[in-house]
């Protein structure tokens, strides 16, 4: 396979990456509208703990275990906003919210 | 804003931390290193960095947005024009704003008028409420100076700038001047700044003499806060280990200034050097570095002066400094 073929496959992987994080921030959005219902706090680090140690063990490379933790690092800053959104006006948050 | 943690912090210092900028209204990113957790928190929200770096396993935080807002370039990037009548503070042309220290009488305060509108000048200052280092000195005539530094400035075509001392001034001052005048020692008088900010005369706010650049700008930030956008900045001198002579006029601060707020910058090299021979050279530097004008003493009888006579400019000088003014202003690409 040439460059564009492998890009071409990219393309098809960063769509399904984009369907993948939408998913998970729904989930995201909901559990902070429960969060809000319970009064319980935005920030779990326990919980984000837990969702670290769970993809490294997942892991089976080429990443390497640091690698995939500063992604989910990330996803995770991203939920966590999403959340606290939620939780501040948990009708305001629709498909584009953010 | 940035949080750094040290080499060792815990994975409950980090938590600690992020639930504190979570409650400051951040949101977090974070950022795992090799050695050390950098806490990225993004919102416009304005702490006191002291409050995180006195947390456990802080090692640095670091401001990336300024503490001013509405004073600062990136919330107006184009230069502020100040219009008073037919006279442009902050606009190609520099202004010149000269007179005594203080009003002494009727025909001092008409003299010294004639002289500094010959050289110019746009405005008129003169103290009517004069603040001393003694309370011995001359104090000012109050309004009675005040009325003649009108009378002076509308026999001459001129604008007239004076310095409130006090909150309750502030009524019987803007009957009289157009610009009012927030001296050095009051440039952090918050609660006479609140109510400047509720005045709709410009407000020409002193440097205090030992105030950064950035608490210039906080105090310039509660006039135009409040309500009150038009602010002229002045750097006037700050004190430093220098004692050669009485301030040292921080030149520099002139384009520091203009490359962080939008406000006009003026300089006075009357206060900031406090002796008559050193007045024309700060002078020549102010308008070199950017100055949107000047605010220079001149008094035709100095040796009589009641204030500061020793840093006033004899009318003469002042016409030959305005001349070389003038060229230099060209070279800049300004007007004089």
């Amino acid at each position: 396979m040439d460059i564009e073929d492998w890009r071409r496959m990219i393309d098809e992987i960063d769509a399904q990456l984009v369907e993948l994080l939408n998913r998970r921030s729904r989930c995201a959005i909901e559990i902070g509208k429960l969060k809000r219902a319970r009064n319980l706090p935005i920030y779990s680090p326990e919980r984000e703990r837990h969702v670290l140690e769970r993809v490294r063990r997942l892991n089976r490379g080429p990443l390497d275990d640091e690698a995939l933790q500063r992604l989910f690092e990330r996803i995770m800053d991203e939920s966590r906003r999403l959340e606290r959104l939620a939780a501040e006006s948990p009708n305001g948050l629709g498909e584009h919210a953010g | 804003m940035i949080v750094i943690m040290e080499e060792n912090a815990t994975e409950e210092q980090i938590a600690r931390v992020i639930e504190k900028l979570m409650q400051l209204g951040f949101d977090v990113h974070r950022s795992t290193g090799i050695t050390r957790t950098v806490l990225g928190a993004v919102g416009h929200k304005i702490v006191d960095a002291r409050e995180l770096e006195l947390l456990e396993g802080v090692a640095e935080v670091v401001r990336v947005t300024t503490p001013y807002k509405l004073v600062s370039r990136s919330f107006r990037s184009e230069d502020l024009e100040i219009r008073l009548g037919d006279v442009v503070i902050g606009g190609r042309e520099i202004v010149l704003m000269a007179g005594p220290c203080a009003v002494e009488s009727r025909e001092q305060v008409l003299e010294i008028a004639d002289a500094v509108k010959r050289a110019g000048a746009k405005v008129l200052r003169g103290g009517a409420f004069k603040p001393r280092t003694s309370p011995y000195s001359f104090q000012g005539l109050g309004e009675e100076g005040l009325r003649y530094l009108r009378e002076a400035a509308d026999r001459y075509g001129l604008l007239v700038v004076s310095e409130v001392m006090e909150i309750a001034h502030i009524p019987l001052m803007s009957e009289y001047v157009d610009i009012l005048q927030v001296g050095a020692r009051n440039m952090q008088h918050f609660n006479m700044l609140k109510e400047l900010g509720r005045q709709s005369k410009p407000v020409l706010l002193k440097r205090g003499p030992a105030a950064t650049i950035e608490e210039t700008l906080l105090a310039a930030e509660y006039i135009v806060s409040g309500g009150n956008p038009n602010v002229i900045l002045c750097e006037r001198g700050i004190r430093t280990f220098e004692t050669s002579l009485r301030y040292t006029l921080d030149i520099s601060a002139i384009p520091v200034f203009k490359k962080l707020t939008y406000l006009p910058v003026i300089a006075d090299p009357s206060h900031g050097t406090g002796r008559r021979d050193k007045v024309p050279p700060m002078a020549r530097a102010a308008i070199a570095a950017g100055a949107d004008g000047l605010l220079i003493e001149v008094h035709h009888r100095p040796e009589e002066a009641l204030c500061d006579g020793p840093q006033a400019l004899l009318p003469e000088q002042l016409y030959e400094l305005v001349g070389q003014l003038r060229q230099i202003a060209a070279a800049v690409g300004r007007t004089m």
